[in-house]
């Protein structure tokens, strides 16, 4: 048994199982941001979109009224990845994709309370450094083990001196690359938890 | 060198120049195109086909009207302005002369 939801593709209304809802609308948020600098994006989009549901509408019948996973896979290798449609990016642009600006996990001595490792961590995972204070704090008085995790990463982190360095502590710059990835991140995340 | 990509690149080339042959028929509904130029096996996956329609209308080789259908919603059919015409007869002359000039180097 699975929940479906209903969605209007090209004027059209169907019924959509919700892991197939999931990656239908990763797919079409990707080529969206694939198609962000064109003139004419919402354009493009919908023509694809009017194919999608015609593809769709081929696929139902009487005895099978919903659209699956594997019907939006076979649909969108029809329609190809977004980096098989455009022409505009190259193999450069995959490139840069596969290798994103670098994240390293330093001592963030900017907001230090001793020596700037519980900082830096948050920094690293973008969480507020007072958890992971807690968590070492926590782990000292059971049994003494944070003080030992704590001076480990105060050796083994080296301190972000240089704004490079600052910079490369927090993670990538936003851009659309990244934005893609996160995007696809997310579905990825949400597909696991409905196979659960 | 990459020998898909190559390939790639040459349908990429005459991908625009079929489209247009296509249409120079009849005017057709993107679907219909990719009928034909997946029979004709110039085009992989469909999803190439629709950003180079939309600039090539906005460039103003193809216009397009909405014309109702039997089995679903209104369907966008393109066909060749004025000047696509002259666009494609230019295509055409260049298509022949490349033609002419690979043969050439190729039966050397």
């Amino acid at each position: 048994m699975k929940i479906t939801v209903s969605v209007n593709i090209g004027g059209f209304s169907f019924n959509i199982d919700e892991d197939a809802y999931a990656e239908l609308k990763r797919y079409l948020k990707n080529l969206e941001i694939h198609f962000a600098d064109e003139e004419s994006a919402s354009e493009i989009l919908s023509d694809i979109e009017s194919r999608i549901s015609e593809l769709f509408r081929q696929k139902l019948t009487t005895f099978k009224q919903v659209i699956t996973i594997n019907d939006v896979n076979e649909v969108t290798a029809i329609l190809g990845s977004p980096e098989d449609i455009s022409d505009n990016k190259g193999p450069s642009a995959r490139e840069k994709f596969s290798a994103p600006g670098a994240h390293r996990m330093y001592r963030d001595t900017d907001h230090r309370i001793i020596g700037g490792v519980c900082a830096g961590i948050g920094a690293y995972w973008n969480i507020e450094p007072w958890i992971i204070r807690i968590i070492i704090v926590a782990l000292t008085m059971a049994g003494g083990l944070g003080i030992l995790i704590y001076l480990i990463l105060y050796i083994v982190l080296p301190e972000a001196r240089t704004t490079a360095q600052k910079i490369e502590m927090k993670g990538d710059p936003v851009n659309i690359h990244n934005i893609k990835e996160s995007v696809k991140k997310e579905f990825d995340a949400v597909r696991k938890n409905m196979k659960l | 060198m990459d020998l898909e990509n190559t390939k790639a690149q040459m349908r990429k080339g005459i991908l625009e120049y079929c489209i247009l042959s296509v249409l120079s028929r009849d005017s057709c509904y993107a679907s219909d195109i990719i009928k034909e130029l997946k029979e004709a096996k110039v085009i992989v996956v469909e999803g190439t086909l629709y950003p180079l329609l939309t600039r090539q209308k906005n460039s103003g080789l193809l216009s397009y009207r909405w014309e109702e259908s039997q089995q679903g919603p209104p369907r966008k059919y393109y066909e060749l302005t004025e000047s696509g015409r002259n666009y494609l007869k230019e295509l055409d002359k260049s298509w022949e002369e490349l033609v002419e000039s690979v043969n050439l180097i190729r039966k050397r």
